[in-house]
């Protein structure tokens, strides 16, 4: 690879690296600085840069996920469930969701009629 | 922690409206899964934490596959950042991890004020530009 092309590189990695410890500290995905730094320092679209970003998440929470792992600090369950919750929005329709939500407005009223 | 049926529905619920809200205003899920998990399911801040990155691993999965149709994900520039971005997340958790958890809650606090004192004043400039643009 040419000088001028390593070089080039050198700013993506750097936003890489803030972003990979900032995500891994907070246990987010990084998305909401990732993207103003891709649109004003990388020069990205809006579009391409929320895409980008939701690209590089995947590795970047990865890693941190199997960090937090190793220490026995991921509670698998509740992950389960709220990935299935977002499984669920990303393919539902409005009546779907109007549904969902009327079954979690139920489930909490049962829960406060037995408290 | 205890999960009974009302319970795992709510976690469930959660998930959708976090689905939403990242949906309607292009935020992560992780802002608003960990207080979610430290204030409503008592969780500590460190499992908040991984829970929440392990969650954001197929959600991200998914919206990939999403943009990829629409040909808007850069992969050359994906891999640079990943790049930087494993070994700082290696960083940021493991630094994570020697913090005291009250205290790591609190750079979290300060984290969540910064990005909602933004959107506040953000939200305020656009609502007033509405108005000036409706008025007129």
């Amino acid at each position: 690879m040419s000088a001028d092309a390593t070089k080039a590189l050198v700013p993506a990695v750097l936003v890489g690296l803030a972003v990979g410890v900032f995500s891994g500290l907070l246990g987010v995905g990084g998305g909401i600085i990732m993207v103003p730094m891709l649109v004003g320092l990388i020069h990205l679209s809006q579009h391409e840069a929320h895409a980008t970003s939701l690209a590089a998440i995947i590795p970047i929470a990865t890693v941190g996920a199997l960090t937090f792992a190793v220490a026995g600090e991921i509670d698998f369950p509740v992950a389960g469930l709220l990935a299935l919750g977002a499984r669920i929005m990303a393919r539902t329709s409005e009546g779907l969701l109007k549904t969902l939500f009327g079954l979690l407005m139920t489930g909490v009223g049962v829960q406060l009629l037995l408290a | 922690m205890d999960l009974s049926l009302p319970i795992a529905l709510g976690i469930v619920g959660f998930g959708v409206l976090t689905g939403l809200l990242s949906a309607l205003f292009g935020v992560g899920g992780g802002l608003v899964m960990v207080p979610f998990m430290v204030l409503a399911l008592g969780e500590s801040q460190h499992l908040a934490e991984g829970t929440s990155l392990l969650v954001i691993v197929p959600t991200a999965i998914a919206g990939v596959a999403v943009h990829r149709r629409k040909g808007y994900v850069s992969f050359k520039h994906a891999l640079v950042l990943a790049l930087g971005g494993v070994g700082g997340s290696f960083l940021g958790a493991t630094l994570a991890l020697t913090l005291e958890d009250i205290f790591l809650q609190k750079i979290f606090g300060v984290f969540l004020v910064i990005m909602g004192l933004r959107a506040v004043i953000e939200g305020f400039r656009r609502s007033r530009h509405h108005r000036a643009s409706t008025v007129s």
